[in-house]
């Protein structure tokens, strides 16, 4: 276990992409909810201690990529016999001082957390495995924790990224988990630091719904659409949808449930001028730490107020960007000359 | 957003009928100006848009000038000075008193080829010298209207004086005609330098804009608009020099002279009873020179004057800063904060692109720098100090025709084309010189009279903002430049909203509110405008700058986001929408409408 603070972009081979990255976030010094990364090596002990390493290899090497019944069986054995495999001491150990460490941190007994994978890959890391990897909300107390983090690998064997795996002829699943306070998101969505559509590096782009962003990352709503000039922080484009549903947290304050959005808040824009600036000013901040545009996820909690509510939950590298319309390399002149139709100047 | 459904249609030219009692307008214009039957088949074929932007009311015959004069000094630069190589000039045709214009097209590739060569050296010599050619331009505009302030219309006396019968001096009838030619060689002049810079001043700005939207696709043409526009504008500097005069009204103590409501002549005699009063008069005197050359409306119809000849806007201007003043607020132009909010604008957006881009965005920003003061000042020596005055010089010949029974009131002579003109003073000369009885005190009466009715017939009829064949796209550099008018634009007019109750502009000036509309079809109508009231309406001037005052957003026919009613409107943070092509004849007074000068829509509510 480290804190997420600890870590650095080097880290990623240990704990993972998205561990690694909220590492470098809280560096450059953006909102991001405390926790703690669980290591790949934790993983490692788990299937070695429970002596899965034998089972699995076999169920995998049954697997055909093409055939889903194949991978459906395989998904089903290895989640069966990681679900009743102990988890080793050392690791439930290790988990429980770090959980009561954060909890020490916030000041709550039993703070509710997420829990999410990080996982390795090539480039874009989580972005290879996007929607194929499970997130578990609104986990509290040591031995929840411990559950989850187990059907957090045991994500990684399910179908989806079996068959990934096996298209790209990837063996040797290592997988880290991201245990973070949970924040209780009055809205929240998804920021592009630059317009993912135009491809233009002055807009940021954000999309937005009520509740957490489950609603907004599944598709489950047609967020509020928001177009805002990083240099004016002008709002060029704004488009309001009818949000039907948001994620909440569950009355008994463990999981999250899906409710209908109250009529009144259901056709209101989720965000106004002031979230929008500081939105922006966060994807700015984030831009300039990773020297890339970023597709950042983001909420703000209920009830804190701006900025202080505002956390950012996982920031990625834009990675399909459109072309920009090529332009030959001209002169200012030869550019003048080509807009009046003179454009062959040859020099 | 550019669709490629189906792209709607105009009336053909030759379907559009008379309205009713407007029978014999034709009369008005020269054979040369109207969609005639000898030409049908080519002229049916062309694109043909209503030119509202310069000529919003039916054409005063003398008035005609300010389009062929005008349009041969535009074709003269453009087509054989610069030979810009895919367009040559600007045809004109007249339909029930409304000017529609259509490019000439350079379509043999060969010749494009051949004039491109020729452009590129000419237009580069003006880029590459820009700034000596524009000192001397000013220089030479400056002569040229000091050459006509010195234009006077001589007097027909009983005798000719003793100058004529012991000196060298010539007689009454050379002289008369020669300061007619005079002012029409002046006018003349005028338009060749209006024009000389017009187009590459221009094109420098919009090659600016086209880099700036490939590679910041979504960047608003507003925030173009403040990297380029000038700090230190003559269009500005009127209402700067009423700012002052209102500071020194307050500090001197005879503020209490403008009362709303008053005329000028009421402040004026007021302040005249008191020492500091005489004072700030002298002070104003000073100021009109040439300050007061403000035209009260876009300058190219006879209709607007000066500020000189009709005080009333600066006078309601300079209450107004006194009142805001006594209430303790700041009436200052922010100079320092749009100075910073230019450079600032300049350098993020800078920052944003690559080492290439940035190369080329730094670059065509400078000369946009360049060539913009050209831009912005022409306006103000061309379009309202020098014609405001040259129509104040033809009504002296007016009141020659008039003194001598030929028009009932020096007004008419612009009932009368310049050729008519020249016509019935001929006459009036050989019938002075002879002592015969002339027929012009007959002839043109009738005619005036029948010209102001058909005028005000006109009036009433509203003109489609285009006819003839829908392009396929809009490539001549002319009309994107000077009209803003673009393919996208013209698809939009033609495929115009069935049930009327939303219309699609460029958007100009950001912001969304909803109010009653005022339309304001004609100058003398601005006095109408109530505050809270969304002005709508052809074209803006810089002249009515006061009643942004009062107005929660303005929309117009026609422009871009470099016309007047958007520098003005981002000036006074109120929302505009220019470019509707039909504002004026979709909307109501008094109807609500919303206008979102961001998404540049205007939205008939009811």
């Amino acid at each position: 276990m480290r804190p997420l603070a600890a870590l650095r972009r080097g880290d990623t081979p240990a704990f993972g992409g998205k561990s690694s990255t909220l590492g470098e976030l809280i560096a450059a010094g953006i909102p991001v909810a405390p926790g703690f990364a669980v290591s790949t090596a934790a993983l490692h002990t788990f299937v070695r201690e429970a002596g899965l390493d034998g089972k699995i290899a076999a169920e995998l090497a049954r697997v055909s990529a093409g055939d889903v019944d194949s991978v459906v069986a395989a998904s089903h054995a290895i989640g069966e016999a990681m679900r009743s495999a102990p988890v080793p001491d050392v690791v439930r150990e290790e988990l429980a001082a770090a959980y009561a460490a954060l909890a020490e941190e916030v000041g709550t007994p039993e703070p509710p957390v997420a829990v999410r994978s990080s996982a390795l890959g090539e480039d874009g890391e989580d972005a290879t495995f996007a929607g194929q990897l499970e997130s578990y909300l609104w986990i509290r107390g040591a031995e929840p924790l411990v559950a989850a983090v187990r059907d957090c690998w045991v994500s990684l064997f399910g179908p989806p990224a079996i068959a990934y795996r096996a298209h790209v002829g990837q063996d040797e699943p290592a997988m880290g988990v991201a245990v973070q306070l949970m924040v209780d998101a009055e809205v929240s969505g998804v920021l592009f630091t630059c317009n993912p559509v135009s491809g233009d590096p002055s807009m940021v782009a954000v999309n937005a719904s009520w509740g957490l962003g489950l609603a907004v990352v599944g598709g489950e709503v047609t967020p509020d659409d928001f177009l805002v000039s990083k240099v004016t922080g002008e709002v060029v484009r704004e488009r309001v949808h009818v949000k039907e549903v948001e994620y909440v947290p569950d009355a008994g304050g463990r999981g999250a449930v899906r409710v209908e959005v109250s009529e009144e808040r259901r056709a209101v824009a989720c965000l106004d001028s002031r979230a929008l600036e500081a939105l922006v000013e966060v994807g700015r901040r984030i831009e300039r730490a990773f020297g890339a545009h970023q597709d950042v996820e983001w909420a703000i909690a209920r009830a804190r107020g701006l900025p202080d509510g505002l956390f950012v939950l996982q920031s990625r590298p834009v990675t399909a960007l459109p072309d920009r319309r090529s332009v030959e390399s001209a002169t200012a002149m030869g550019l003048v000359m080509s807009m009046f139709g003179a454009g062959d100047r040859k020099d | 957003m550019e669709t490629a459904s189906p792209v709607g249609s105009f009336p053909s030219p030759y379907e559009v009928g008379t309205p009713p009692g407007c029978e014999g307008w034709e009369d008005l214009y020269p054979y040369y100006a109207l969609f005639d039957d000898e030409r049908r088949e080519a002229d049916e074929q062309r694109f043909w848009f209503w030119n509202s932007m310069h000529f919003p009311l039916p054409m005063p015959a003398f008035d005609a000038i300010c389009i062929d004069t005008a349009y041969q000094a535009l074709g003269t630069w453009q087509n054989r000075v610069f030979a810009v190589p895919p367009a040559m000039g600007i045809d004109y045709r007249c339909l029930n008193g409304y000017i529609y214009i259509s490019g000439n097209p350079v379509t043999d590739p060969e010749k494009i080829a051949e004039r491109a060569g020729h452009f590129q050296q000419r237009a580069g010599y003006y880029f590459e010298h820009w700034d000596e050619l524009y000192a001397a331009w000013r220089t030479k505009m400056e002569a040229l209207i000091a050459e006509l302030e010195a234009l006077e219309v001589p007097a027909l006396g009983e005798l000719e004086p003793d100058e004529v019968a012991f000196g060298d001096q010539e007689t009454s009838f050379c002289a008369v005609l020669d300061a007619y030619r005079r002012a029409l060689r002046l006018a003349d002049v005028m338009w060749q330098h209006h024009f000389e810079f017009l187009l590459l001043g221009y094109g420098a700005y919009v090659t600016f804009t086209e880099l700036c939207k490939t590679h910041l696709p979504d960047i608003p043409d507003q925030h173009i608009a403040q990297m380029v526009a000038g700090l230190d504008v003559l269009l500005f500097r009127p209402d700067a020099e009423l700012r002052r005069l209102a500071r020194l009204a307050l500090d001197t103590e005879v503020d209490g002279a403008f009362v709303e409501g008053r005329t000028p002549a009421e402040i004026e005699s007021e302040l005249a009873e008191s020492e500091p009063g005489r004072t700030w008069l002298a002070e104003l005197e000073a100021v009109k020179h040439p300050w007061f050359h403000m035209a009260t409306g876009d300058g190219l119809y006879h209709y607007y004057g000066s500020w000189l000849d009709d005080p009333t806007i600066p006078f309601a201007s300079l209450t107004g800063h006194i009142a805001a003043l006594r209430a303790g607020e700041d009436i200052e132009r922010p100079s320092d904060h749009i100075a910073t909010e230019r450079e600032r604008l300049a350098s993020e957006y800078g920052a944003l692109l690559d080492d290439e881009a940035r190369k080329g965005f730094d670059d065509l920003l400078a000369l946009s720098r360049t060539v913009f003061p050209y831009v912005e000042e022409h306006k103000f020596l061309c379009d309202y100090w020098f014609l405001t005055t040259w129509w104040n010089t033809i009504r002296d010949f007016g009141g020659l025709l008039a003194e001598h029974g030929f028009l009932e009131d020096r007004e008419d002579v612009f009932q009368l084309s310049r050729l008519e003109v020249y016509s019935a003073l001929d006459e009036l000369l050989l019938t002075w010189a002879t002592g015969g009885q002339p027929r012009g005190p007959m002839y043109w009466p009738p005619i005036v009279a029948r010209r102001k009715e058909l005028l005000a017939r006109l009036a009433d009829w509203t003109p489609p903002p285009a006819v003839g064949a829908v392009p396929d796209a809009i490539l001549d550099p002319a009309l994107i430049m000077l009209w803003g008018v673009t393919t996208q634009r013209v698809h939009a007019w033609a495929q115009a909203d069935e049930d009327g109750s939303s219309l699609s502009g460029t958007p100009a000036s950001p912001g969304v509110v909803e109010g009653p509309a005022r339309v304001v079809r004609n100058v003398s109508e601005i006095g109408d405008v109530r505050e809270g009231e969304i002005l709508v309406c052809s074209i803006t001037s810089p002249a009515w700058a006061p009643i942004f005052s009062k107005i929660q957003a303005a929309v117009t026919d026609i422009g871009g986001v470099m016309s007047h009613a958007a520098i003005v409107c981002r000036e006074y943070a109120l929302p505009a929408v220019v470019g509707t092509g039909r504002a004026t004849s979709q909307i109501r007074t008094g109807q609500r409408i919303r206008v979102d000068g961001s998404a540049g829509s205007v939205t008939l509510l009811e």
